[in-house]
């Protein structure tokens, strides 16, 4: 992300007369004034001052060392820079929304500078807009659909295709036979007809001939283009499966931080939807695209020989006939967009209420709701009738347009066959190859649309394909077998690089030790497990393992030997055997049911009628919360990891299964580096130590007794979550 | 229930209402508002917030503590103003100062031009604050507000807002470009 633009040349000699030659260091613009209106403002950032410029003049000058907590706020729709100046607080700027990442990064600088040290802020943030023409790039892509490379796409493409060149060499000729046998009919026609009807021949056998050939030539061309349909369908389809197969391997392969950044979503349309166009677009738009421009050349060269007159008398009406198809599509496309809005409307209204129906029961809605959606049917009802009454009247009358070319050659030809300048066999001929150019011709005005959706559908894809994972072994990994002693050293982090989610962390554990992470929603406790299983590096900092950087230990030995027990677990679809040993396929049947008896899981998972072979997930058996989570332990038991996280894995219980589950961590913590996150601080109470964590940084380490008595945010959490335990226990009494 | 408990859950959800006779806002140097209430605590800083941004923009307003980037200090609510009404004239429009800077949202005026490319919307309209020009990512980002009263919020990209006010009110050629992107 840009911190430095370039002042324009009035302001820049504003600055340079105030300043000299003082170096600048941020440049970035403010454009909104203080009364909220459009202004072309500037900040300007040396190791001394800020300046404030707005329409060509210096309108503030602060002293940077003199102000204290510069920050970006951002509110709705705008943000300040703001700071506080001899305990006054002030505003230095206010900019849109455009421009708020930025002055976080400036605040950032403005703070370090104003300590009197040398700030080495720097934005590894992209800018969302291509660098060659300005316009917004896609979400989550940095691949511009307007400036794409469109040949490097394609030869990316023939990389994946090369396998297959000789089938689709087989199609190619395929091609070219269906072509050459459709032309061959009207041609058959004429003779049979010039020569055999019109010369009064009483051949019967010249008459089989002519009707088993054109009956041949028929039967022929259905079948090669059978034929071509199957090659090409194996052609697209193989393509398409190895080109989703690639884009998943890479998402698998890609750092969680790279997949969050974008919807799963997008990625599901990446996997399907994209690989799908490139296969229609291999499948059907090329071929079918060689196809029809060979046609259409073919029957141009026909129709030119057979008579040039006639031929312009078709051929000049064709770019108003492209040309209105395009409009006609353009207006239809849009209703049935409409359509298509009002029905997903109606849809998720239903989705809604269906989900809902306790509630709406619950609190007796049922004639509101039915009223809501007689509304919502009703006005699909309208808008789809219209849009298909416009197709159905359109249309109709617009294939009639299009063969009005035909009745003009069927006007002046028959002039010429009772002329005795063509035969009747020639004009038939003739309107026959007519009738087959209209087809090529609407398909060719659709083609630089297809082919632009196409290309931006590969870029896409290889987008993806050819991304390098930014959590990477580095060269120098070293193979590890993990005793247990962890330590944060200045770990600083940000999902968003411009607001650090943890600042500063310090923290030694020793191997064997339970640590309790304690905070508000929100603190960054949840962030800090991520930090260790290396879903995401550190901005700033070290995390070691046994004095090891973890990022010098190859990730698969290191998730390998870290478990993890969640809130919400999640169940793959399966049977409980296949998720208990989902971590170690080849754990034998003592050590599976061994894990479940000391997750105590074994006694209700043997009473299921299909034991461990009890089919889970979705579509499968219903288990309560308190199972799945011990199912869960199991699975981490089983896994048997050095360091172990326990992420509010019982928040969500009833009291009783909750005990079950305490026990079961109990043995599962034991002797093991454990990191325990939990609202509920009762369920801490085993850990060794607990550290608050309060807005990204450490606030309190210590025992429970140690933090306790220090009564600071801590014992303000316990004594509230005492109270609340009151409040519950009165209203129970009562 | 004991009547300690009670009293705590009273204090967690009772409403302290702000009007001139117990509040006093001013203006500070910096372009803020401090407050002094009648119980003679003062505040340098206040921010405001519209609990109904949209239905009830002049009404409901949470006055707060700044949010402190201090460890352990949680921002408090002081007090809510029912009505910009409840003061004078003077006040009110201090107040409506700070609100409008926290809330900025132009109102789109006229409508040049809309231009659909690879599933952005680019827009360039006129507001009450001058010409704008930017970027809507696809149909979800233009919303109405209410049923049927024609109000119509537009998120950009980038999180900024812009509202059209009625939009049948528009002038006939805005109306067809926004009719062909809703």
């Amino acid at each position: 992300m840009k911190l430095l633009f370039e002042l324009p040349d009035a302001e820049k000699r504003i600055v340079s007369e105030r300043l000299g030659n003082e170096q600048i260091l941020y440049c970035t613009p403010a454009d909104l004034n203080e009364k909220g209106k459009k202004s072309d403002g500037w900040v300007v950032v040396t190791r001394r001052k800020i300046l404030f410029l707005e329409e060509g003049r210096i309108k503030k000058e602060f002293d940077i060392t003199e102000g204290r907590g510069y920050a970006s706020v951002s509110m709705v729709g705008n943000g300040i820079l703001e700071a506080v100046f001899n305990g006054e607080p002030q505003i230095i700027a206010r900019y849109t929304m455009r421009h708020v990442p930025r002055y976080a990064y400036i605040a950032r600088a403005l703070n370090v500078l104003s300590e009197g040290r040398e700030p080495h802020i720097v934005s590894g943030e992209d800018e969302n807009v291509c660098p060659k023409c300005g316009r917004r790039l896609p979400r989550g892509s940095k691949v511009c659909p307007k400036c794409l490379d469109r040949m490097s796409a394609l030869k990316k493409l023939g990389q994946v295709v090369k396998p297959y060149w000789s089938l689709i060499g087989i199609a190619l000729l395929l091609f070219w036979l269906v072509t050459a046998l459709s032309l061959i009919t009207p041609y058959l026609y004429r003779v049979f007809i010039d020569d055999v009807l019109m010369a009064e021949r009483r051949d019967i056998k010249l008459i089989l001939f002519f009707v088993g050939s054109i009956a041949l030539v028929q039967s022929l061309n259905t079948l090669v283009t059978v034929l071509r349909g199957r090659v090409m369908i194996k052609v697209g389809s193989n393509i398409a499966a190895e080109l989703r197969s690639m884009v998943y391997t890479k998402i698998q392969e890609l750092s969680l931080s790279y997949i969050q950044k974008r919807k799963t979503g997008d990625l599901m349309n990446r996997i399907n939807s994209d690989t799908n166009r490139i296969k229609e677009f291999i499948q059907h738009q090329t071929t079918t695209g060689i196809n029809q421009i060979i046609t259409l050349i073919g029957i141009c060269i026909v129709l030119f020989v057979t008579n040039w007159k006639l031929a312009l008398l078709v051929i000049l009406p064709t770019p108003f006939v492209t040309v209105s198809i395009r409009l006609i599509w353009k207006k239809i496309h849009a209703m049935y967009h409409r359509c298509w809005k009002t029905w997903d409307k109606a849809n998720s209204l239903l989705q809604d209420i269906l989900s809902g129906i306790r509630v709406v029961k619950s609190f007796g809605q049922e004639e509101k709701e039915i009223l809501r959606f007689k509304k919502a049917s009703r006005k699909y009802a309208d808008v789809s009738g219209n849009a298909e009454k416009v197709f159905n009247t359109v249309f109709p009358i617009y294939g009639f347009f299009m063969g009005i070319g035909q009745f003009f050659v069927l006007y002046y030809g028959s002039q010429l066959v009772l002329g005795e300048k063509m035969k009747l066999g020639q004009l038939v001929q003739f309107t026959q190859y007519v009738s087959m150019l209209y087809g090529p011709l609407s398909f060719m005005s659709f083609l630089p649309r297809m082919f632009a959706d196409a290309m931006n559908a590969i870029g896409r894809v290889f987008e993806i394909i050819d991304e390098e994972p930014e959590i990477a072994d580095t060269g120098h990994v070293v193979h590890h077998r993990i005793k247990g002693r962890v330590e944060f050293r200045n770990v600083t982090f940000g999902y968003q690089s411009h607001e650090p989610v943890l600042e500063n962390i310090n923290l030694e554990v020793s191997p064997g030790e339970m640590i309790g992470l304690v905070g508000h929603s929100g603190a960054g406790k949840s962030t800090l497990i991520n930090l260790i299983m290396r879903l995401y590096d550190v901005d700033d900092g070290q995390i070691l393992i046994d004095g090891i950087d973890i990022r010098d230990i190859p990730l698969q030995d290191l998730r390998s030997q870290i478990g993890v027990v969640l809130q919400e677990t999640f169940l793959f679809s399966g049977t409980i055997l296949d998720n208990i040993r989902y971590s170690k396929p080849d754990a034998t049947m003592d050590e599976i049911i061994m894990a479940a008896k000391i997750a105590n899981a074994h006694d209700f998972i043997v009473k299921f009628p299909d034991g461990y072979d009890t089919k889970v997930g979705e579509n499968g058996y219903n288990l309560s919360g308190g199972e799945r989570q011990r199912i869960a332990i199991a699975r981490a038991i089983l896994h048997n990891p050095r360091i172990l996280i326990l992420d509010e894995a019982t928040a969500s219980l009833d009291t009783e299964s909750e005990q079950l589950i305490q026990e079961a961590l109990a043995r599962l913590v034991k002797d093991r580096t454990t990191f325990a996150i939990a609202h509920r601080l009762s369920t801490l109470k085993n850990a060794n130590r607990l550290m608050v964590i309060d807005k990204g940084k450490k606030a309190e380490l210590g025992t429970h007794d140690e933090l306790l008595k220090k009564k600071g945010i801590y014992y303000g959490l316990v004594m509230a979550q005492r109270q609340m335990f009151k409040v519950r226990g009165a209203k129970a009494g009562s | 229930m004991p009547d300690t408990v009670v009293k705590d859950i009273e204090q967690y959800t009772e409403i302290n209402y702000l009007t001139s006779e117990t509040a006093e806002f001013e203006r500070t140097d910096g372009g803020f508002l401090s407050l002094t209430t009648k119980d003679g605590r003062k505040y340098p800083r206040v921010d405001l917030y519209r609990a109904f941004p949209f239905t009830k923009p002049r009404e409901y307003i949470s006055v707060r503590e700044p949010e402190s980037k201090e460890i352990g200090v949680k921002a408090k609510e002081i007090g809510v103003i029912r009505c910009l009404d409840d003061f004078p004239e003077n006040i009110a429009k201090l107040i409506e100062e700070q609100l409008d800077r926290r809330y900025f949202s132009p109102m789109i005026i006229k409508i040049n031009n809309i231009k659909e490319e690879f599933g952005y919307y680019y827009w360039d309209v006129l507001t009450d604050v001058g010409t704008c020009r930017f970027t809507v990512r696809g149909g979800h980002n233009i919303v109405p507000i209410g049923e049927d009263s024609g109000r119509i919020l537009i998120i950009d990209v980038d999180g900024n807002r812009f509202e059209i006010k009625d939009y049948a009110s528009l002038d006939k050629k805005s109306v067809k470009k926004l009719e062909s992107v809703i």
